[in-house]
């Protein structure tokens, strides 16, 4: 009986064992495709599950959920870390120009049967078919619509086109988005690209010092323009001012003058030659006899003379 | 001792039968074909998945992809109809159709693969030479089509079928990028040195124009400081010859003698005797 025992035990183990590569596990994400001597029977969900062992039955596993990426015109190499790659990056214009481009596919997969037994490489089908159209879709532009406006239409251009191959090919691929990330003019030239930044901000500059000089001036110019106007105002009133003071004096005299005539004007003579006659440098008198006499003024007008 | 025998003849029969069997039948996976071959000849095509059935010992079998299958041809260059180079790096997506043909024609998938690369590599620059640089990068590309044609015909024969023929790539040889990096710079250049050129005529125009209103201004505060001035003086002017149209024999008297006030001052007089002043000097 004993000897009979531990073959026994060695034969259900490995009994147990063969069972046991019918056993597997499906996580969250994913799903099992079941096949009966390799054709395709049925498909089950998360969970543990047993099917027959080899070479009855066998599974392939397919994540379903879990969003996929292809990176173009550059590679994660690291956390955060990026390395372009020039020779995918690097994109004809419709100017003859070369733009670099980097984008990112990411895809889920819609039909697992599909995508498990029509593809032999679906991630570089993808890759493929989205950097072909990216391609294409970059050189439909000039360098400055990639640079600029045009990014979005490129990338919704692309998610159509890929799809529409993806679906040509039944290939069970659903797309998520296209996103273009870095497109930027190349290395090369870069700098000849920033110039031209700089240039914008140098006109900026420029008409922004000449609104200064502007802003600046007229006010200025108009501050001088009413002082102008001020000092003329000024002029004009003292003018009338003048005008009338001048001949309010005038009439006064005017006044007296038609009281008493001579005698007004007499004063008038007297005073004025009074006032006028010192002030001149000599005074010569001619008599009849045509001789010149002298006079000295302080002695005809009795001014104390010394 | 009886039974012992009996148990190990039944587990050899069992083992033998297993062993039959297993070199009797044929798993075909969803993504593989079949071929049964006998002594070099082939004997069936099991084209659809499941359990299939051969003659053990005698019958080898050779599975093939059905898959789609990617091949990217090496970039190659190629002259355009305008003599320029390109650089074109194209692949084909393709796949075994007639797994009968294809093992009579081709025996494995890297002698296929160069059969591929060939045709299609023809067949892209016999089309690409009839279309300028120009047409080939940035038209749609509707040669592929006839490249495409063009190899799956010629590859027919060998059991394949390709499904389509893509450019990834159109790229200038490296040699002549440079020249293009060397334009692009130029070109922008050109753009800067507009740019700045736009910003400073708009300056001088913005400076200009504050110029202008400002001599307008002044101008305008002139004129009007002269007119402003005009009207004073003909106020003034109008005072004095209400006051003074009064009496003008008057006028004459007091603007004369008040006249002497300015003339005598320093001058030298020469008066004459009949003067009524100097009466009392005689």
């Amino acid at each position: 009986m004993r000897r009979w025992f531990i073959p026994i035990i060695v034969l259900v183990v490995l009994l147990v064992i063969y069972i046991g590569t019918g056993v597997f596990q499906v996580n969250p994400s994913e799903m099992a495709l079941i096949k009966t001597f390799g054709k395709f029977k049925s498909t089950v969900g998360p969970g543990i599950h047993i099917h027959a062992p080899i070479p009855f039955q066998s599974h392939v596993i397919v994540d379903i959920q879990s969003i996929r990426k292809e990176e173009i015109g550059f590679r994660t190499v690291g956390d955060q870390k990026y390395e372009t790659k020039d020779t995918e990056a690097l994109m004809l214009t419709v100017d003859g120009n070369i733009v670099s481009v980097e984008a990112v596919v990411s895809y889920t997969v819609s039909d697992p049967v599909k995508y498990a037994f029509r593809l032999r490489d679906p991630s570089n089908l993808v890759r493929f078919s989205t950097e072909s159209a990216l391609r294409d879709r970059i050189s439909k532009r000039t360098v400055d619509e990639i640079l600029t406006g045009e990014r979005e239409n490129v990338a919704d251009e692309v998610l159509a086109i890929v799809q529409n191959l993806l679906n040509t090919y039944d290939a069970g691929i659903k797309l998520v988005n296209v996103l273009l990330q870095e497109v930027v003019p190349p290395s090369e030239v870069v700098s000849a690209f920033d110039d031209v930044n700089n240039a914008k901000q140098d006109k900026e500059r420029y008409i922004n010092e000449a609104t200064k000089y502007a802003n600046n001036l007229v006010p200025k110019v108009e501050g001088q323009a009413l002082k102008i106007q001020l000092e003329a105002e000024s002029y004009s009133q003292q003018q009338v001012l003048k005008a009338t003071g001048e001949t309010q004096r005038y009439l006064a005299l005017l006044e007296e003058y038609r009281k008493a005539p001579q005698i007004t004007e007499t004063r008038l003579k007297i005073s004025t030659l009074q006032e006028v006659l010192p002030k001149a440098k000599r005074v010569m008198m001619l008599d009849n006899s045509q001789k010149l006499s002298l006079i000295s003024l302080d002695e005809i007008l009795g001014g104390d003379g010394k | 001792m009886n039974k012992t025998m009996r148990i190990i003849g039944i587990a050899t029969t069992v083992v033998l039968v297993v062993l039959f069997l297993s070199f009797s039948i044929v798993i075909v996976d969803e993504t593989q074909y079949a071929v049964v071959i006998r002594f070099g000849e082939i004997v069936k095509v099991i084209t659809k998945p499941g359990l299939a059935f051969k003659t053990p010992f005698v019958d080898t079998v050779t599975k093939l992809d059905k898959r789609y299958t990617i091949y990217d041809i090496p970039p190659e260059r190629i002259i355009t109809s305008d003599k320029k180079t390109l650089v074109i790096d194209s692949y084909i997506i393709w796949r075994i159709s007639d797994p009968k043909r294809f093992i009579e024609s081709m025996r494995s998938e890297s002698l296929a693969l160069s059969r591929l690369d060939d045709i299609v590599y023809s067949g892209l620059r016999n089309s690409l030479a009839k279309y300028d640089m120009d047409t080939i990068v940035t038209q749609e590309k509707d040669f592929l089509k006839e490249v495409l044609s063009f190899s799956a015909s010629n590859v027919k024969t060998f059991g394949i079928e390709i499904v389509d023929v893509r450019i990834k790539k159109t790229d200038l040889p490296i040699e002549n990028r440079n020249a293009v990096f060397e334009r692009m710079k130029s070109e922008r250049q050109s753009i800067a040195a507009l740019i700045r050129a736009e910003g400073e005529k708009e300056a001088q125009r913005i400076r200009s124009e504050a110029d202008k209103k400002a001599l307008i201004i002044q101008s305008q505060a002139q004129s009007d400081a002269e007119q402003i001035k005009g009207t004073g003086e003909a106020s003034a002017t109008k005072i004095y010859s209400q006051a003074y149209s009064q009496d003008p024999q008057f006028y004459k008297l007091w603007k004369t003698l008040e006249s002497y006030g300015d003339i005598i001052p320093g001058s030298v007089i020469l008066l004459d005797e009949e003067m009524d002043i100097l009466d009392y000097l005689k």
